[in-house]
């Protein structure tokens, strides 16, 4: 019997180590000619959220793009948008004693402050991206701290504004749907609220729970539920990626056609694409994902190389409508858009 | 001889009571939105959105009903959504082709359902270890083979496995209703009334005495996290056919309110107690709660409140009517008309 146990495990461990080689022989090498240089500089990059998913593959693939094209070792942290996974994440960082390191500002200034100073105390580049922490960033900016992202504010607010002029009016019933109980990712879909609330509209707003932000189909139900009970609702606005995916299945289940519903969203996944092409999208707010990668990695090296100061950079400044989704749609298809 | 069996019946139908309460809980829970939320809850399409969004869930809280039953847990099931899904929707896109598709996404989780089962029959590794490793495993595995990409599959609204699965019956009424139906249906069947399940039961109660009454505990256990694989990838077909879309991190949301709803339904945590029906019913529970709370007007931060308030009140209420019922059930048994019966 224990032969056996032993074998079954032989042949379990084989398996793992054939199945790892195989996948590690398809991975992408290095072009020909092309070498790493002999001090590559290592940035440890908080991601966001899952591997993949809408809200963060983009930036994935522009950290990627630009550690290949300047050496960079790059290793990713995903924290499913969690803020105390984005501290440990920190700390697991300053423990390795990279170059730099890349991080998302959700958990607070109060939370990061007593880490970036460690950090910076041991010569580690910081920059942030995603959701601003500007006293930090004054603070450090002679340093390299910098930001590269949307002013979440700002971009909730521009969605808001492009709802309105997708045809509501002074009066109308909205909905935001949102992460109000998480401070950093609140401030998106509090800026629609206000514009919204500015042009006239009587707003609610209603708290994504933790099941639907891990996963957006359980919002169909919940979002059917809320259109039965208002039925004289006449926008949805959401700042979650997912959730605006399944923002046409939801629309769908509730009986609506196209253009009954105003919706705001955000982030470009295909199947957001699709709700803006069939109509049930008015607008999604373009943050350009791929810029939040590229551009901390691009600020890390320069600053290393060459002293470069922290760059503020905002690259959120337009929403995908149905109007303009058609050129941009194969390039959100490949995640750099 | 015969006297015993006919006691054994008896007993079994009102063992068979275990899911009543929790489908008085369901009862009460509607009847309290209707009263709260009538303009909701009196019209058909806030029920068409659960028979559209609870099945996914349904499918993978019945299969885990019969692991949980034979005393062990599976966690891996919301990878094995993304995996099976992930192949899914590589071979449609790759040929063209549905029935393949469906073919090879089964095959995945009962890929990953032998793994389980060998891990844990054979290597003896604790089934939340195992299955919390492979949850990981698999769920990596299924980042890498797709670069991190969603995919879109709206061909497939075309084929006729759409319209057989999560097609629309009158233009109104979600298939994968039905199908979750169906599965509960077998899978109640397997429970009660097929030697696979009195394995399970026997398993989950006490594994020697399991081996003593000539059960093959290990193959058993193989064959179990087997089906749950299977079961598993159904699930993940479901609700990559209805959202026609294939995302990475699709199922991970799930993990949380099947099981609950597998608790609530009455499966014992210990095992060797197991209810589909309590199940069955334990699963709408959970699945319309916070859209019930939401139809009610509360708004805001208010809702996960009100939401875990319910549930609370849902939990006690289940609790109350099964011990009363267990009460009764005591009170018809040491009766003198059941005495009497068995003497008989």
């Amino acid at each position: 019997m224990k032969a056996k146990n032993l074998l079954l495990t032989a042949l379990l461990l084989g398996l793992t180590l054939a199945l790892s080689v195989f996948l590690a022989c398809g991975q992408p090498g290095k072009a020909e000619g092309e070498q790493a240089p002999a001090n590559k500089i290592v940035i440890y990059m908080q991601m966001g959220g899952t591997a993949g998913d809408p809200s963060t593959l983009a930036r994935t693939n522009g950290a990627k793009d630009a550690a290949e094209k300047y050496g960079v070792t790059l290793i990713e942290q995903y924290s499913g948008w969690q803020p105390e996974k984005m501290i440990a994440q920190f700390k697991e960082a300053l423990a390795a004693k990279p170059d730099g390191i890349v991080i998302m500002g959700h958990p607070g200034e109060a939370a990061f402050e007593a880490l970036v100073d460690e950090a910076e105390s041991m010569g580690i580049i910081v920059t942030s991206g995603n959701n601003p922490l500007p006293k930090l960033e004054a603070k450090y900016q002679y340093l390299g701290f910098g930001y590269a992202g949307a002013e979440l504010y700002a971009g909730g607010y521009l969605t808001g504004q492009a709802m309105v002029r997708a045809g509501l009016k002074s009066g109308d019933k909205a909905l935001v749907y949102g992460l109000f109980s998480q401070e950093g990712r609140s401030k998106s879909p509090q800026g629609m609220f206000d514009a919204l609330k500015d042009a006239g509209l009587s707003v609610e707003k209603l708290d994504i729970s933790p099941e639907v932000d891990a996963e957006a189909s359980l919002c169909v139900p919940i979002l059917t539920a809320y259109l039965e009970a208002h039925p004289d609702i006449k926008a949805i606005g959401t700042q979650h990626g997912n959730v605006t995916s399944n923002m046409m299945a939801v629309l769908q289940a509730a009986g609506k056609k196209p253009g009954d519903i105003k919706v705001g969203g955000i982030d470009l996944s295909p199947a957001t694409i699709e709700g803006i092409e069939k109509g049930y999208i008015s607008a999604s707010f373009d943050q350009v994902l791929y810029l939040q990668g590229f551009f901390p990695v691009f600020q890390v090296v320069m600053t290393k190389l060459y002293k470069i100061p922290g760059l503020h950079i905002n690259t959120g400044v337009g929403t995908v409508t149905p109007e303009n989704i058609k050129e941009l749609k194969p390039l959100i298809e490949k995640g750099i858009r | 001889m015969n006297n015993l069996k006919k006691e054994n019946v008896f007993l079994k139908q009102l063992g068979n009571a275990k899911a009543v309460p929790v489908m008085l809980v369901l009862f009460l829970q509607f009847v309290c939105f209707l009263i709260f939320a009538p303009k909701v809850f009196s019209g058909y399409r806030i029920y068409m959105s659960f028979f559209q969004t609870v099945p996914p869930q349904l499918v993978l809280a019945l299969g885990l009903t019969l692991v949980i039953t034979a005393g062990e847990i599976d966690l891996s099931f919301a990878s094995v959504v993304a995996f099976s899904g992930f192949v899914f929707s590589y071979v449609f896109r790759a040929t063209g082709l549905a029935f393949p598709a469906l073919f090879c996404a089964l095959a995945s989780g009962a890929l990953v359902g032998v793994i389980n089962g060998v891990l844990i029959a054979r290597l003896r590794v604790p089934s939340i270890m195992a299955t919390l490793a492979s949850n990981f495993f698999w769920g990596g595995l299924t980042v890498l083979l797709c670069g991190g990409l969603n995919w879109s599959i709206k061909e497939i609204r075309n084929t006729f496995l759409h319209t057989l699965f999560v097609g629309r019956i009158g233009g109104i009424f979600p298939a994968q209703a039905l199908w979750g139906v169906g599965l509960a249906v077998l899978l109640w069947f397997i429970l009660n009334r097929h030697r696979f399940g009195e394995s399970i039961l026997f398993i989950g109660d006490n594994t020697d005495v399991a081996r003593v009454m000539g059960i093959n505990v290990e193959n058993t256990k193989i064959i179990l996290f087997t089906v749950n694989g299977i079961i598993a990838s159904f699930a993940a077909v479901l609700l990559t056919l209805e959202i026609t879309n294939f995302y990475t991190t699709q199922g991970q949301g799930f993990l949380l309110p099947v099981m609950a709803a597998v608790f609530i339904g009455g499966t014992s945590i210990s095992g060797g107690e197991g209810t589909i029906v309590g199940t069955f019913f334990g699963m709408y529970i959970i699945g319309s709660l916070e859209a019930g709370v939401v139809s009610t007007g509360i708004g805001g931060y208010w809702v996960r409140l009100t939401t875990g308030l319910v549930m609370a009140a849902s939990v006690i209420i289940n609790v109350n009517i099964k011990s009363r019922g267990k009460k009764i059930i005591d009170t018809i048994k040491d009766s003198v008309f059941f005495k009497a019966f068995k003497k008989e």
